[in-house]
């Protein structure tokens, strides 16, 4: 101690020495600063020298700055007040320890008596910036901590509630934050007291409480211990998290800028962007609100009415209108929200203003393309019912079997289950003039209206044809095939046709392209050697030939389109064997066993892709 | 099974295109057939097609068929228009390249009849 103080005093010397020096140099500023803070806490200059470095290496600033800072208060303000160095040195060095004192077994360090010391830490805290008090514990007669006393605080120190520097003096943290109260903070504090470990608490996020005051902040903390007492530095975060945050926003929506309204103060601060955003002069400043309210469209004004209902009721606000801005129409999002106190109550509102005039232009455009998509969807289901419809009236299928002059039939149609599918397979059964019973089934090419047009040209021909003509099936396919290849049109058909004889029992029959009828007989089913002849609409010579055999009373005959057995998935003799199977099955069975409408439904579903037609005839005495 | 001489390095069709079309050697029209041929696509596959051929009067005009998956009753009504417009710019026609099931609809159609259809490999070693 006595050494500190000669120390000091030769320091003391030097300063006054020194400090008539104007080339005094840094060093010699942070020496002197070092020594001079050696003497007044009893400290060895080294460990001054260690601390005003450490300080400011936590205030980010130039070890010498802090010096010079501390210089100039010991030297112009602590030495009037005290007197003379002497005295002052003697007071000061009594009861403050800088970390001199071992960090245990020493008890608790007794409370700084008088002002004095305080008064000291206040004048080191009034030459350093940022946050920092000086924390008193308060203890109960057992030694406990019950309360620490704000005993000096820096001059740059602005608490949660707005108290500022020599406001905060003499507070109880208790009082001052009592959501802090016993909290981890004190816990900390407390071990810092007992071990003399520095300790940085937090982000923790304080729960505010009163007017003026914001409902949650952020803060961390850093204590060490100085003499009896902390020293406590803190850093409020919600500024920086909001700062952060606003910037990932801005990276992430991009073309934005950003407004803030201090309602307390009532700055209004717009970003760059905002400004341009806006296409406003920098130099107007921000607009005012009714400048703003101008340039929004008339149409869009309730959208802000509404808009600060919600802000009222303490919602976030999100919000696209539409601006005229130089003739122009664009189309602003704002996301704004505010800081509220623990009431609610708007302290200040910061607002994200978005140009989404692009967004919203394709918007409108995709809008306009899905409406036209479904004006085509809709003429394409009206064609679909046109074309079901033109179907259903050129080919009305019976329910039940019907009986012809010596032969049972059974039609199965399925359209085409998606809608634009339907296409053009058709069927006939009707008696010939002479005696006779004509069958057909067959397929054009394509679907829709054109393919359903094409179908009943055919059918109707062959009705025509029929009457008028000639029964024979091969010369029928000739004629409607030069009526195909006659037609504008490239259509080409597949088709079979049958002429039964009752009488007989003779079938003779020919086709154009289609795959042959199956024949079952007592359970063997196989399909009808195919005469020659191709498809409808390709060559308008082309020549049909005719096959011809007798049926027998149980023979069950399939006249079928490939829609039964035609798959993208397998091949046609892959389609065709399960049809065949049930064939099988039905024609092992006595004919009053076999009924043509349950055969029908027992065959395998059909493409659903594509139009099947089915006719099952079978003789009947 | 004479075939022309192929162009070295037939061009690869572009994705989900159903047809490319390019003139070959010896005043050929090669017209490659990719994927499924169905109602969805017939009539781009002949309009392409007649449309080359009005266009460059060839010799001759070859379907190849060695892409297609699948055909269905349009696409064998596409083979039959592209016959016609071939046949009335006084071209030959004939579809190289089906492969079993395809060569299974002409023969079922009678188009084999018509016009000269390359056989699959299968088929042609069958009947070999």
């Amino acid at each position: 101690m006595v050494e500190a103080q000669q120390a000091y005093r030769k320091i003391l010397e030097r300063i006054r020495v020194a400090g008539r020096d104007p080339e005094l140099d840094g060093r010699r500023v942070l020496d002197r600063a070092a020594g001079l803070l050696a003497g007044r806490v009893g400290c060895r200059v080294a460990e001054a020298h260690v601390q005003l470095t450490q300080l400011a290496a936590e205030q980010g600033r130039d070890a010498h700055e802090v010096a010079a800072g501390v210089l100039a208060t010991l030297e112009s303000r602590a030495a009037p007040t005290v007197g003379g160095p002497r005295a002052a040195i003697d007071e000061v060095l009594r009861p403050l320890r800088l970390n001199t004192t071992g960090p245990r077994g020493t008890g608790p360090v007794s409370e700084p008596p008088g002002g004095v010391p305080v008064q000291l830490v206040q004048q080191v805290l009034d030459s350093i910036p940022g946050a920092v008090a000086w924390l008193a514990p308060t203890r109960d007669d057992a030694g406990t901590v019950t309360d620490y006393v704000m005993a000096a605080v820096s001059a740059d120190a602005v608490d949660i509630a707005g108290r500022s520097g020599t406001q905060l003096v003499g507070i109880t943290l208790s009082t001052a934050y009592p959501a802090t109260a016993e909290g981890p903070l004190w816990q900390a504090y407390e071990e810092v007291l007992t071990t003399g470990e520095p300790r940085d608490v937090g982000p923790i996020t304080y729960q505010g409480h009163g007017e003026g005051i914001p409902a949650e902040s952020q803060i961390s903390v850093r204590a060490r211990r100085l003499g009896s007492g902390l020293l406590v530095t803190w850093v409020r975060h919600d500024d920086e998290a909001r700062y952060a945050e606003r910037v990932a926003r801005t990276e992430r929506l991009g073309n934005l800028g950003w407004g803030e309204w201090d309602l307390v103060s009532g700055d209004i601060y717009w970003s760059d962007q905002l400004y341009r955003i806006y296409d406003r002069d920098p130099a107007l400043g921000p607009a005012r609100n009714d400048e703003y309210a101008a340039l929004t469209l008339p149409e869009d004004r309730p959208l802000h009415t509404d808009a600060a209902a919600a802000f009222a009721r303490g919602e976030a606000v999100d919000i696209t209108y539409r601006l005229r801005l130089n003739g122009e129409v664009r189309h602003l999002r704002t996301v704004a929200d505010a800081v509220r106190d623990a009431a609610g109550q708007p302290l200040r509102i910061y607002g994200i203003v978005q140009d989404v005039t692009a967004r919203e232009t394709a918007r409108a455009r995709l809008a306009d393309v899905e409406r036209q998509l479904r004006e085509q969807e809709e003429t394409l289901r009206a064609e679909h019912r046109l074309a079901a419809d033109l179907q259903h009236i050129i080919l009305p299928i019976p329910k039940e079997p019907i009986d012809l002059p010596g032969l049972r039939v059974a039609v199965r149609y399925l359209p085409a289950e998606q809608a634009s599918r339907v296409g053009g397979d058709w069927f006939h059964a009707a008696p010939a003039p002479d005696g006779g019973i004509l069958l057909a089934v067959g397929d054009v090419a394509g679907h829709g209206l054109a393919a359903a047009t094409t179908m009943a040209q055919l059918r109707h021909a062959l009705a025509a044809l029929a009457l008028t003509t000639t029964g024979e099936p091969a010369e029928l396919l000739t004629q409607l095939n030069k009526l195909m290849c006659a037609g504008q049109s490239a259509a080409t058909a597949t088709a079979v046709i049958a002429r039964y004889d009752p009488l007989s029992r003779q079938l003779t029959w020919a086709q154009a392209g289609h795959p042959a009828p199956l024949r079952a007989s007592r359970g063997v089913t196989t399909p009808m050697p195919r005469p020659p002849g191709m498809l409808l609409g390709a060559v308008p010579d082309a020549e049909y030939g005719t096959a011809t055999t007798t049926l027998e009373l149980q023979d069950i005959l399939l006249f079928y389109t490939d829609g039964l057995v035609e798959h993208r998935d397998h091949s046609l003799a892959e389609g065709l064997a399960p049809v065949i199977t049930t064939l099988d099955a039905v024609s092992k069975r006595r004919p009053e066993d076999q009924p043509l409408a349950a055969l029908l439904a027992q065959l395998p579903p059909a493409n659903p892709n594509d139009d099947t037609c089915v006719v099952a005839v079978r003789p009947v005495p | 099974m004479q075939r022309e001489p192929m162009p070295a390095d037939p061009p690869a069709p572009e994705a989900g295109e159903p047809v490319s079309i390019m003139a070959g050697q010896g005043d050929v029209l090669d017209v490659a057939l990719h994927g499924e041929i169905d109602y969805t696509n017939a009539d781009l596959v002949g309009d392409r097609a007649c449309h080359a051929i009005e266009r460059d009067g060839p010799a001759v005009v070859r379907m190849d068929l060695a892409g297609v998956t699948f055909v269905d009753s349009s696409g064998i009504g596409v083979l039959v228009r592209v016959m016609k417009a071939a046949r009335q710019a006084g071209a030959q026609y004939r579809v190289d390249g089906t492969t079993a099931p395809v060569y299974g609809q002409l023969q079922m159609t009678g188009l084999t009849d018509l016009f000269p259809v390359q056989e699959p490999p299968a088929t042609a070693a069958a009947s070999a």
